[in-house]
């Protein structure tokens, strides 16, 4: 039954993939660029400032920057509470 | 523990990090650079004042100086800007820009030489992460630190 | 037009013999303090080739975290443990 399985899921995400994999644009061209021309054309006006890479990650991406500052976050207390164990020691 | 050359190379060295890694922060909306390289640059700055100097040395210079607070406020600031903005439309939407407040004067469109007192929201952002980025990264090496010279010492 | 094409060619080379021989070097080194110092050379070869391919911020970022702050991190850490990789038999 598991192997069942196994070969049903197998073949389901290998099917996916394939053909995620045919619709591929050929090597070298570029990927669709609806976005960033619309960035390269909007951002200086809405967002008023002229490092666009700037703009979209603190601005239109800006959920994904607050993303990023919880891992550092996450990060830095997992190290803190390793090793207060031995900062605590003799303190 | 460490040598004079890399003592004296650190007191030279380390102010000009120090201001080249604010530098990158306060201008990350002109120039490349943001608030997380400024913060990186910054904090290797610190990491390299940690490593050159002694244990009683390091611990006189950073009793003062709550990096956990710099790091709460660095969270709180940027959550703060955020939930402004959906006051105004959306999570993190650009109030501040071409609204005449700090930071809020309208960019040239086009090739301009870069003003300062633009991007609106993004130059606080930049901050509070700068703040974030170096108060963590810091306090990881800080722990480290301590933690080695403590061992020397029994 | 053609010679600064040249140039760049001839620097991404470069690069690539550099990235490729600090990564093995810094797997065979014995000395784990030489071994962190080749791999500081890695992320400032690295970021040098992000420069070049026109990605600045990048750039900033590893040459800040990858030759500054990890090297730091790993110098504690080995200071804190011993010198010298055991050679297993």
């Amino acid at each position: 039954m598991r192997k069942l399985l196994g070969i049903i899921a197998l073949t389901v995400f290998s099917i996916i993939l394939f053909l995620t994999a045919v619709h591929l644009r050929s090597f070298g061209s570029p990927p669709h660029a609806e976005m960033d021309k619309y960035f390269i054309e909007h951002a200086q006006k809405e967002a008023s400032a002229n490092n666009v890479v700037t703009s979209v990650v603190f601005d239109y991406r800006g959920f994904d920057t607050l993303g990023e500052a919880t891992v550092l976050f996450t990060a830095v207390s997992g190290v803190l509470m390793a090793l207060r164990h031995y900062g605590g020691r003799k303190k | 523990m460490t040598t004079v050359i890399i003592r004296t190379m650190t007191r030279i060295l380390t102010p000009a990090i120090l201001v080249f890694g604010s530098y990158i922060i306060l201008h990350g909306h002109l120039t490349p650079g943001g608030g997380f390289q400024g913060g990186a640059v910054f904090a290797s700055g610190l990491a390299l004042l940690i490593i050159a100097f002694s244990r009683k040395r390091v611990k006189e210079m950073f009793e003062k100086v709550p990096l956990s607070v710099f790091e709460s406020i660095g969270a709180l600031g940027f959550l703060g800007i955020g939930l402004m903005g959906i006051v105004m439309y959306t999570f993190l939407r650009n109030f501040i820009a071409n609204s005449g407040a700090p930071f809020g004067m309208p960019t040239p469109e086009g090739i301009n030489p870069g003003f300062l007192n633009t991007g609106g929201t993004l130059p606080y952002l930049n901050i509070f992460v700068g703040l974030k980025v170096l108060a963590g990264l810091t306090s990881i090496v800080l722990i480290l630190f301590l933690i080695l010279r403590r061992e020397e010492n029994e | 037009m053609m010679n600064t094409d040249v140039f760049f060619y001839l620097i991404q080379v470069f690069i690539g013999i550099t990235l490729i021989a600090s990564a093995i070097v810094a797997i065979r080194f014995r000395n784990l303090i030489a071994a962190v110092i080749a791999m500081a050379v890695f992320s400032l070869a690295l970021s040098l080739e992000f420069f070049i391919l026109q990605a600045p911020d990048v750039a900033i970022a590893e040459a800040g975290v990858g030759a500054g702050l990890t090297t730091a991190m790993y110098l504690l850490a080995i200071r804190n443990t011993t010198d010298e990789e055991e050679v297993a038999e």
